[in-house]
């Protein structure tokens, strides 16, 4: 299997990717100080992977996930997207780069329009995208609706979000992120504002998802736990430098980089000992 | 004697649509110098206990029925005057949002001072400052960082200097509502062992409050388990999270996500949150639980005595039965 | 026929707002009463369409009584008396009723829908657009608005509408600098970029995500709008720059003034003065009950059920 994904072109590429944020002091003085949220960063994602990316607050995480999704552009470096780069896309090119990558936002409170209906959130990659009509695009909402476990479709279709719980919201963003059939999704934190036996729920419909559709994710997270549970490569990011790559069962099992390591410790456990 | 014994404790929040039963009919009781976990997930009700043992209830929300009673007084008569005097100096809280409990504009040092003063008026400036600094190396800020302002501080230290301010009177009790949720795990580690190393140097009890059961495994020698305001399950901690009982307990530790633990996981069902206005005569959980028996949805389960110290709120037969299984 | 399913839905969710916002509203005793001001002179202004059916000698404008040469006090015939060319007072009151209220609606209308797009845009494109944007309303905001529209009305005679759109084209700035500021707290919202990470244009999400948002905030600003127009249009026609062919309350304090009646007939000049403060009251109770129904801890205390 790995030979022959070695041989596949990746479906994410990021070459020496840099990002900095000038924060310039105002008219008067000139100085400039510039913050690097994330330093030569390089990294490949196989198709068909769940790729973890685990960090700290501040690491510059969910920078690189916003690199991908084209909110932000790269200051240096390059990223490809199945082989082919997509830095500065414009107009119909990046319409149809944001068909290809989609995202799912850590906070269901907040990622969800709060004036629009459930199906009116799904049904807009569609209708943005001019992809079928009325009809065919009920139909798609409902059917995309089952999928992330809303079911039956139909109850949740004419819902507001305020009257659905964080892990509804959260399913309701997982339906919004796949029914374009994109080829790659990132997942920022998916889980950090839901209970533990949420969480689980969400993973598991991931994994479902990825298995069903044969999408590639890249899952930013803090919970390391949870990128040894849903992960099958995971990379360690710290002050904007990736420290550490592996499988993810490597990565845990055999740290290599002091801070991996400190990670690994600093988990709390089950260990009753003091 | 328990220093604090709570009995019978049910807490309300009135609401357009009827009262909220956030907390219901809970009792426990902390000795001088232990640590007592309160472990669940969002709206069963652990930080209204908190809220209700600082006196600090939203104008909305009342006590319904119960005893606290803290040191041989009953907390639950109080009124706004006598909370005043009582609260930072018995009983003390250390807040989950750090970065919102302290005054941005005040230095840190002085806002420690200005709590020890208001308790003790007597005391002269210098055995002010003097507790001050002693406190600070408590926590391990250095002295050097005692002049800061609080945006001066990281997220860690800041957290370092509300536990300071916790501390600040040597209270009895210190209440810790979610204290390291909003930090990363490797302060959160440090947070952690500090809380410990204080609780054992102070001889403080520390009732420690948090959505994440292994935080408080790590923390507290007791757990009360809580589920839609009522507490399912209580023990010492091996006794909880080594051999769970209680069906919710269970699925709890079922789904929680360790290093080790990743391959036995157990996905529950997709889960309905309890509705706490319409009380109906069974137990809360019986909607999620995989018993569904008849008897949970109409009668209501008792405690069942698991050994002296290790108690379950469900029928004793369900227990069993879930044992053979 | 998705589309007869849907809509209905879709309104529910508004009434459903709506009649939340009413129940609180309501309650309030500021609202409450301002409503009932406010529905007393709407029934004026209703009248004023109606009285000069009447007869010809109901005609706000040039129903002069050939009995009577001066200005007389309330009778039976006349109920606020004459002016002093016999004109009925309480037919000019009414028809004061409807003035103020085409000037404070349709002045607040401009004034709010000008701001609320310009605030939109500047907020959500920032940069240059931001600052030309701004720079532009800057410069309105410190306009002495009262002092402009003497100078144009001394230079020409204005009618009605050119007063009204020149009020309004003075008052959008503060409007637009409430909106950008709220489209700048949404345009950083995750629900603003899961949008854009789908693909929707710009004008898209200006309009289907960011002005609902901001609505309610806009109609807030427009019962204040109110309030402020009605105001500038009687101190200009109260100091005779007004239109000379439009009744208003501004003007009959003006007619009391110029013919000399200020200290004699306190009948004249009573009603259109305490109309004036009343409306401009109620208006400003309205006002300040919506701003509780949009309070954002009252708002939370409804997600959070």
């Amino acid at each position: 299997m790995t030979e022959e994904q070695n041989i596949q072109t990746p479906i994410i590429e990021l070459n020496g990717v840099t990002k900095e944020y000038s924060s310039k002091k105002n008219f008067l003085s000139k100085g400039e100080t510039n913050i690097i949220a994330l330093n030569n960063i390089s990294l490949a994602i196989q198709k068909k992977e769940i790729f973890g990316l685990v960090g700290q607050s501040g690491s510059g995480k969910t920078t690189i996930g916003r690199l991908l999704v084209k909110l932000e552009e790269p200051t240096k470096g390059i990223i490809k997207l199945n082989g082919k780069p997509t830095n500065k896309l414009k107009g119909k090119a990046l319409k149809h780069y944001r068909s290809k990558v989609q995202m799912i936002f850590q906070d269901p409170y907040q990622s969800l329009n709060p004036h629009l209906s459930i199906a009116e959130t799904i049904i807009e990659p569609l209708v943005v995208n001019k992809i079928g009509n009325a009809l065919t695009r009920r139909d798609k909402v409902l059917e995309t609706l089952e999928i992330a476990g809303l079911s039956p479709g139909e109850d949740f279709f004419h819902r507001y979000p305020h009257q659905l719980s964080g892990g509804q919201r959260q399913r309701v963003a997982v339906a919004r992120a796949i029914i374009l059939d994109p080829d790659f999704i990132v997942a920022d934190e998916p889980t950090s504002m839901l209970d533990a036996t949420i969480a689980i729920q969400l993973f598991q419909l991931l994994l479902d998802i990825r298995k069903k559709f044969k999408m590639t994710f890249l899952f930013i997270t803090h919970n390391l736990a949870a990128a040894r549970y849903l992960c099958d490569r995971i990379a360690v990011i710290h002050n904007g430098v990736i420290v550490e790559t592996g499988s993810a069962d490597k990565v845990i099992k055999d740290p290599q980089h002091p801070y991996t390591k400190k990670l690994i410790l600093a988990q709390p456990g089950f260990n009753f000992k003091n | 004697m328990a220093l604090l014994k709570v009995e019978n404790l049910s807490v309300g929040y009135k609401s357009k649509k009827g009262m909220v039963n956030a907390v219901n009919n809970i009792s426990f009781s902390i000795e001088q110098g232990r640590s007592l976990g309160f472990v669940g997930e969002s709206g069963c009700g652990k930080t209204t206990i908190g809220m209700t043992l600082m006196g600090l209830l939203p104008e909305n929300a009342s006590i319904l029925k119960g005893d606290i009673i803290f040191n041989g007084n009953n907390l639950a008569s109080f009124n706004d005057e006598k909370w005043r005097a009582f609260r930072g100096k018995e009983i003390s809280m250390i807040f989950q949002a750090a970065m919102n409990a302290l005054n941005p504009v005040i230095r840190v040092d002085e806002q420690i001072a200005e709590v020890i003063q208001i308790h003790n008026p007597a005391m002269s400036k210098s055995d002010v400052s003097n507790q001050v600094k002693k406190i600070f190396s408590l926590v391990e800020i250095p002295e050097d960082r005692l002049r800061d302002f609080p945006h001066q501080y990281s997220g860690g230290m800041k957290q370092r200097a509300i536990i300071a301010m916790a501390l600040a009177c040597a209270p009895k009790l210190i209440i810790a509502d979610e204290p390291t949720t909003a930090l990363d795990v490797i302060v959160q580690d440090q947070i952690l062992k500090e809380i410990k190393k204080i609780q054992k140097a102070l001889n403080t009890s520390v009732i420690f409050i948090s959505h994440d059961i292994a935080v408080v495994a790590d923390v507290c020698k007791d757990i009360c388990v809580m589920y839609g305001g009522h507490i399912v399950e209580k023990g010492t901690r091996e006794e909880v999270f080594k051999s769970p009982r209680h069906p919710y307990t269970k699925t709890l530790l079922g789904s929680y996500l360790t290093l080790d633990s990743y391959e036995d996981i157990n996905v529950p069902e997709i889960r309905e949150a309890p509705d706490l206005i319409t009380m109906t005569g069974g137990c809360r959980f019986s909607a999620n639980c995989n018993c569904k028996s008849q008897k949970c949805q109409c009668q209501t389960p008792e405690w069942v005595n698991l050994s002296s110290t290790h108690q379950a709120l469900c029928f004793e037969e369900l227990l069993n039965k879930d044992k053979n299984d | 026929m998705k589309k007869i399913e849907k809509k209905p839905e879709h309104r529910n969710h508004y009434i459903e707002r709506f009649t939340k916002s009413w129940a609180i509203f309501i309650k309030n005793p500021m609202g409450k009463t301002g409503l009932i001001i406010l529905s007393a002179f709407m029934l004026m202004a209703i009248a004023s369409f109606f009285v000069p059916l009447l007869g010809p000698v109901y005609h706000p404008m040039t129903g002069a009584d050939p009995n009577i040469t001066y200005s007389t006090g309330p009778s039976l015939q006349h109920w606020l008396g004459t002016d002093f060319i016999g004109r009925d007072l309480f037919v000019q009151l009414l028809e004061g009723a409807k003035v103020a209220f085409i000037v404070g609606l349709s002045c607040a209308f401009i004034s709010v829908v000008l701001g609320t797009a310009i605030g939109m845009i500047s907020g959500y494109a920032g940069g240059i657009v931001d600052t030309i944007l701004m720079r532009i309303a800057d410069i309105f905001m410190v306009l002495p608005s009262l002092v402009i529209l003497l100078i144009l009305a001394s230079l020409w005679e204005l009618s009605i509408w050119v007063i009204i759109f020149i009020i309004a084209i003075m008052r959008w700035p503060s409007v637009s600098r409430i909106i950008r500021s709220q489209t700048l707290s949404l345009k950083s919202r995750p629900f603003i970029e899961a949008s854009r990470v789908a693909g929707a244009s710009n004008f898209r999400i200006i309009f289907k995500h960011i002005m609902p948002n901001v609505l309610p905030l806009a109609f807030l600003y427009m019962t204040f709008r109110v309030t402020s127009a009605i105001l500038v249009e009687a101190a200009l026609s109260f100091l005779g720059f007004g239109d000379p062919g439009q009744v208003s309350w501004g003007m009959m304090l003006q007619w009391v003034w110029s013919s000399g009646h200020m200290f004699q007939a306190p009948y004249w000049l009573l009603p259109p003065g305490i109309c004036i403060s009343l409306l401009t009251l109620s208006f400003y109770m309205l006002g300040r009950a919506m701003d509780e129904v949009l309070d954002p801890r009252l708002r939370k205390e409804e997600e959070e059920e």
